[in-house]
């Protein structure tokens, strides 16, 4: 016997929630483009998305927040902080790969210096993610180790029932079963089957890239510049990824008042590591390329012991030039490392 | 013999004559739908080509990258006409030498491309006069009608809510072969011109100073369009700037290698219905 919620009664939970203080988000597509968005009523949702353009990073790191006010007068200066959000939210229909994402940066938020801007809204939102019965040619979460049905990152994870009425509960985190219990009532018993996991091919062997990136000869190989010659320094991938976490500090103002604010930056522009003195350490398209793919899976899995991806195909996806993460990783599989 | 057969035979020619160093090509991409940007340096490599109606992107960009033209060898492209005419921008702004550029022209519709003769951007001035001959003819987008038709807080309305999608990555200007600047003026933060965050005013800013730029000087390639991650639909902009000015300055961006920019000249019958 599990536990069942059916699709008819998620307009009382999403009313039920929103009464609680919550502020309830979810899968939406408005116009041309798809997000994670605030909904007030369950036909907000749209759940046949696979996978909303833009990531769930956002919610938790915005593309930009300010982090601290300034006041310069004559005789002093004045700064005022800014606090994190205490908004609580509760995101319904998360995607096992968003939601992943976010516990793959976890450590890196939390490692010399604890974001509070990030953890304040990790602790004050509950995820719950909805397995993927569905996937596109870009989705590679199994080339991750990952799966549809992963539950890293979620509070609460949802299987489709087959009959498409609803949903399987599984709970799994302290905060999931806290925001459960709010619509506990509005919950069934039964014994209905779930409808069959998306199926995702494997689009190569993980472990054959990663030990290829590790030899230090291949920092050089002449790969990188024929594998990513076409690579236009967008910075979509980046921005579009939930585990790139790139920023950078920006003054708006003027001499006498302003914001310090924390802006999304990205390895793929060439402004990210020039230095003031105009030396770019990687001033080629291709070094910043292999800056991407070395950092997701050779130096973050070296210092967080977890590969900075998880498989959404983003990268792909969004890529003018069909660059990514996707191809990249095939041709390496199949060099000798 | 197919149009992507002949032009692979041409493409072989090319290098194996040293006429061009490199050809610039489409290939197969990631689904049946795609096309990737190909880079062709050897008579070999010419197998990889791919052309038919799915190349659209117009990779006249490519041309300037650092250094690529510098050694005064030539480079082949495959262009449609707009990316034709953006060559004769980037001649005319002294990005490039056009005797550099080796055009491998094609036009075509959704179904099929043809063959367009020439080889200099020159060459193709015909086409192209042709072109603007029928531009104010030319079915405009039901889309941006409408918009016309706004009052304009109505369509202040409409352009916040699509703005207030972007998040400032630059896609629309990496993916612009008009955009070429090594530094673009909001990347600059000593002084900072334009705001740098994306909130409400920053992408305001961004997408208006793009819009500006780009008037007389857009060819419509859609290159930015399609770059655009969250799907603004920046081709609303860029056909209504170039209607204006077409009717103002009667300027056709792209027209010829020595075409003066509309925005950097001054005529003396030009319209000044703005000045008081
Ligand atoms: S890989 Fe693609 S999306 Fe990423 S920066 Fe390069 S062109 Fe842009
Ligand atoms: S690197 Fe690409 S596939 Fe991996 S998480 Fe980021 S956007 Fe998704
Ligand atoms: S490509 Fe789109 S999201 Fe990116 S800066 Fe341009 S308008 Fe904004
Ligand atoms: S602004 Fe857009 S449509 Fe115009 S030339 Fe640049 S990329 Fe092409």
């Amino acid at each position: 016997m599990t536990r069942i919620l059916l699709s008819d009664k998620l307009d009382n939970c999403v009313a039920r929630w929103r009464k609680a203080g919550l502020t309830v988000i979810g899968p939406v597509k408005k116009e041309t483009s798809s997000s994670y968005a605030t909904v007030e009523k369950a036909a907000d949702f749209d759940f046949g998305i696979v996978l909303p353009d833009r990531s769930i990073k956002g919610l938790f790191f915005p593309q930009t927040e300010p982090m601290m006010g300034y006041t310069i007068k004559k005789q002093d200066i004045a700064t005022n902080d800014f606090a994190p959000p205490t908004e609580k939210r509760i995101i319904f229909g998360a995607r096992s790969c968003d939601a992943s994402g976010l516990a793959i940066d976890d450590p890196l938020f939390g490692w010399d210096y604890k974001d509070d801007f990030w953890f304040q809204r990790r602790n004050e939102t509950v995820i719950v993610t909805i397995a993927c019965t569905k996937a596109d040619d870009f989705c590679m979460c199994t080339s991750l180790k990952l799966a549809p049905d992963s539950t890293k990152g979620s509070d609460v994870l949802l299987r489709p029932l087959q009959n498409n009425k609803g949903w399987l509960v599984e709970e799994l985190t302290d905060r999931g079963r806290e925001a459960f219990k709010e619509i506990a009532d509005l919950l069934l018993d039964g014994s209905e089957q779930a409808a069959p996991l998306a199926v995702v091919p494997e689009k190569f062997n993980l472990d054959a890239c990663v030990a290829w990136l590790k030899n230090p000869e291949n920092f050089d190989s002449t790969f990188w510049k024929e594998i990513s010659m076409r690579c236009i320094g967008c910075g979509s991938c980046t921005f579009l990824c939930p585990t790139c976490h790139c920023f950078d500090f920006q003054d708006e103002g003027d001499t006498y008042s302003g914001i310090r604010r924390k802006n999304w930056d990205s390895c793929s522009f060439s402004l990210f590591t020039m230095h003031t003195s105009g030396h770019n350490p990687r001033s080629t398209q291709s070094a910043r390329w292999r800056q991407r793919i070395m950092h997701k899976f050779n130096y973050f899995p070296g210092k967080f012991s977890v590969n900075s991806c998880s498989g959404c195909g983003r990268c792909t996806r969004q890529c003018p030039v069909d660059m990514g993460i996707t191809e990249t990783l095939q041709a390496i599989s199949t060099l000798k490392p | 013999m197919s149009i992507q057969e002949q032009y692979k035979k041409r493409v072989r020619e090319l290098l194996s004559s040293g006429a061009v160093k490199m050809v610039i090509g489409y290939q197969a991409g990631t689904t049946a739908d795609r096309r990737r940007p190909l880079f062709i340096r050897t008579p070999e490599e010419a197998e990889k080509l791919v052309l038919d109606s799915a190349c659209i992107a117009n990779l006249s960009g490519y041309l300037v990258t650092e250094g690529l033209l510098s050694d005064e060898k030539s480079v082949g492209i495959f262009l449609r006409p707009d990316g034709i005419r953006s060559i004769n921008i980037l001649a005319a702004e002294a990005q490039l030498n056009p005797e550099q550029v080796v055009i491998l022209g094609f036009d075509g519709n959704d179904k099929e491309v043809t063959a367009l003769q020439g080889e200099k951007a020159r060459d193709f001035s015909a086409i192209i006069a042709s072109i603007k001959e029928h531009a104010p003819e030319a079915p405009r987008n039901p889309q941006l009608e409408q918009i016309e038709k706004m009052s304009p807080k109505e369509r202040f309305a409409f352009w916040q809510a699509e703005f207030s999608r972007c998040i400032k990555c630059y896609a629309c200007r990496q993916a612009c072969p008009m955009c070429y600047c090594r530094r673009c003026i909001v990347d600059s933060n000593q002084p900072q011109w334009v705001n740098t965050s994306s909130h409400t005013l920053g992408n305001l800013e961004w997408n208006v100073v793009r819009a500006f730029h780009l008037s007389g000087r857009c060819v419509g390639c859609g290159n930015c369009d399609r770059a655009c991650p969250v799907n603004i639909p920046l081709r609303l902009i860029n056909a209504k700037m170039a209607g204006e000015v077409l009717g103002a300055f009667d300027h056709f961006a792209g027209m010829s290698e020595t075409q003066e920019p509309v925005l950097a000249s001054f005529k003396k019958d030009d319209s000044e219905t703005f000045i008081l």
